[in-house]
């Protein structure tokens, strides 16, 4: 029973990161109606500007969080000013091809200045564990648990009470409805892109404080992303917590109980993927019936 | 219509010529870069084929080492011969799409892009980590026609001759107007009569039988894979450039991309070892942002009504602007 209570709290623990990853990819999802397969690559981006901010100038990775932030949401307005904006009015096969070849781009570009050496920041975080009732947790996923689900709160205030906010989320509804009443739709999508990518950057700070950055560390989170978006329902931002504690503690739980099991829990998304996809296409009993 | 005719007729002799006798002409060097551009082809135009439903398909790495598996697992483990295996490859990656799309097809296209590149992923976390399939380690097979390369040459030659005449098949077909209405807009599609599922999963299934099919090529000429070369995203990533690149909703362009980027690659990867792939990244970003009809777009307008122009629309598919309809 220890060991089952010890999984359970890893999973929501790692459940945080996702939650945190995911809440941005949902929201650029659900304003710009994109989907953005360089989203994982910001969060990679992220975890290297928390590396070399430790390494270079003894940052702790928790002051460098508004700075990752910062940076972030400017290359993410800058990728959309130059990019995404261009292709809004594309089909949107051009618009997925887009963003996946900012990605690979970014991932190739990482793994050529940076090579594929995993780089992780070393500090105090990492080697204190708290004890609480004959369960464990490394005091950095800790933090990054209440961390990421502080900047939830702190996202569901700015959506609901803020003008921006307020706009982002007339613009989700309607796009055409929200320039009637005059919304400014471009500024809107620069803003929520830009949030977006800040978002993710400071997922992958973290990141780099309980595991590692690495090149291809974006493809997985965009996966893992996709997977509790999908979960979730788009544009839900609410349903974001419970579809990435679900995975979090999937993965935990197929990791510790299976054999070999943490390989395969690194597939326990796409189980997930697939289960949310048969049950939303209802028509799939027709097809067999027919 | 009595002129483009002949002018293919001549262009297609002559590429059939071409075909036929390089192997006699060439070095084994030489050779063996003729082979990765024959196979680069046949990746980039079977992922076209199902592109022309408007459907985006990250899935070709999975089809490409779901194949290269089969058929390796069906030679050594059940004593297949080499021809056999290519049946098997073939016969899994169509029976592999055809599940994969009952399931996502129905969906918005954006859920069956998210989920080929799950699949895909997760193909090589199940290789890894299954008994049988050698895991981290990967398999080997002796080489195919005692590591004859004119042999194999031939082999994957007749495979792209048989994807081209595929593609030029359905291009020129009811199907090929299917897919166009599919693409244009679904709705209209269905109204008109077109069971837009079921062409979809068509060609879904055509276009990843290919790509298996060049994975059994594949580790029967390389003889040895391993699961993270077999299901690596950069197979994904060059066919679609290549196909973007030449010009989708075409049979000429990923050909054409297919020969000119394979070339660049082979090229970049004695420079820049590990991240060569950035180039790939970089073409069908600055593609889609400035010449989304790709090379042939571009050639068609410089050409404008000439003749050239004529045998490339001949080459290309029904319509001038594909990409923007």
């Amino acid at each position: 029973m220890e060991v089952f209570f010890q999984a359970l709290v890893n999973g929501m623990l790692r459940s945080g990161l996702y939650a945190l990853t995911s809440i941005g990819l949902a929201l650029s999802v659900g304003v710009l109606k994109i989907v953005n397969f360089a989203h994982g690559e910001f969060l990679m981006l992220g975890a290297y500007l928390g590396v070399f901010l430790f390494v270079f100038f003894g940052v702790d990775p928790l002051l460098s969080l508004p700075l990752a932030a910062l940076a972030l949401f400017a290359l993410g307005a800058a990728v959309y000013r130059c990019t995404i904006r261009h292709v809004l009015g594309a089909p949107e096969i051009n618009q997925m091809l887009l963003t996946f070849g900012i990605s690979v781009f970014i991932q190739n570009m990482a793994l050529i200045l940076w090579t594929g050496d995993p780089r992780a920041i070393n500090c105090v975080y990492r080697s204190v564990t708290l004890h609480l009732g004959g369960v464990n947790a490394g005091m950095g996923r800790f933090i990054t648990f209440t961390i990421a689900f502080l900047m939830i709160v702190v996202l569901y205030l700015v959506l609901t009470r803020t003008r921006t906010g307020k706009a982002m989320r007339a613009v989700s509804q309607s796009r055409d409805g929200a320039g009637l009443v005059g919304i400014r739709v471009q500024k809107v999508y620069l803003y929520t892109f830009g949030l977006s990518a800040a978002l993710a950057g400071m997922a992958g700070v973290m990141l780099s404080m309980v595991l590692y950055a690495q090149p291809a560390v974006g493809l997985e989170f965009t996966l893992k992303a996709f997977c509790i978006v999908v979960m979730a329902g788009l544009g839900n931002i609410g349903g974001v917590i419970w579809a990435s504690l679900l995975l979090g503690v999937a993965e935990s739980l197929v990791g510790t109980y299976l054999p070999h099991g943490s390989g395969w829990s690194e597939g326990v998304f796409f189980i997930l993927i697939l289960a949310v996809l048969v049950f939303r296409s209802r028509g799939v009993g027709q097809w067999f019936a027919q | 219509m009595v002129r483009p005719v002949r002018s293919v007729l001549v262009f297609g002799s002559l590429a059939a010529g071409f075909l036929a006798l390089a192997p006699l002409a060439v070095d084994p060097y030489l050779l063996h870069i003729l082979i990765l551009v024959l196979m680069s082809a046949v990746m980039a135009l079977s992922w076209d084929l199902l592109v022309r439903t408007g459907q985006l398909s990250l899935a070709h790495a999975g089809f490409f080492g779901l194949g290269a598996y089969a058929s390796a697992l069906s030679c050594n483990l059940l004593g297949a011969s080499w021809w056999m295996s290519f049946i098997a490859a073939g016969m899994a990656g169509g029976a592999a799409a055809l599940a994969l799309g009952i399931i996502t097809l129905r969906l918005h296209g954006m859920y069956f892009a998210i989920a080929t590149l799950a699949f895909a992923e997760v193909l090589r976390t199940v290789t890894l980590q299954a008994k049988f399939t050698g895991g981290a380690v990967g398999v080997t097979l002796p080489a195919i026609f005692g590591g004859n390369r004119v042999e194999a040459y031939y082999l994957v030659a007749v495979i792209f001759v048989l994807c081209l005449a595929v593609s030029l098949g359905l291009q020129k077909s009811r199907w090929g107007l299917a897919f166009q209405a599919i693409r244009a807009r679904q709705a209209v599609a269905e109204v008109i009569g077109i069971d837009t599922v079921k062409t979809k999963l068509a060609a879904f299934v055509i276009s990843s039988v290919f790509p298996s099919l060049m994975g059994a090529f594949y580790i029967h000429y390389v003889t040895y894979i391993i699961p993270y070369e077999a299901f690596s995203l950069n197979t994904s990533v060059s066919a679609l450039v290549m196909s973007v690149f030449g010009g989708i909703y075409t049979t000429a362009g990923p050909v054409i991309g297919a020969v000119v980027l394979k070339i660049l690659e082979e090229y970049l990867k004695s420079a820049i070892v590990y991240g060569y792939t950035v180039i790939y990244g970089l073409i069908l970003a600055l593609v889609i942002l400035f010449m989304p009809n790709g090379l042939l777009g571009v050639i068609r307008r410089a050409a404008g009504s000439g003749r050239a122009d004529q045998i490339l629309r001949w080459f290309g598919g029904r319509k001038r602007a594909g990409v923007s309809d």
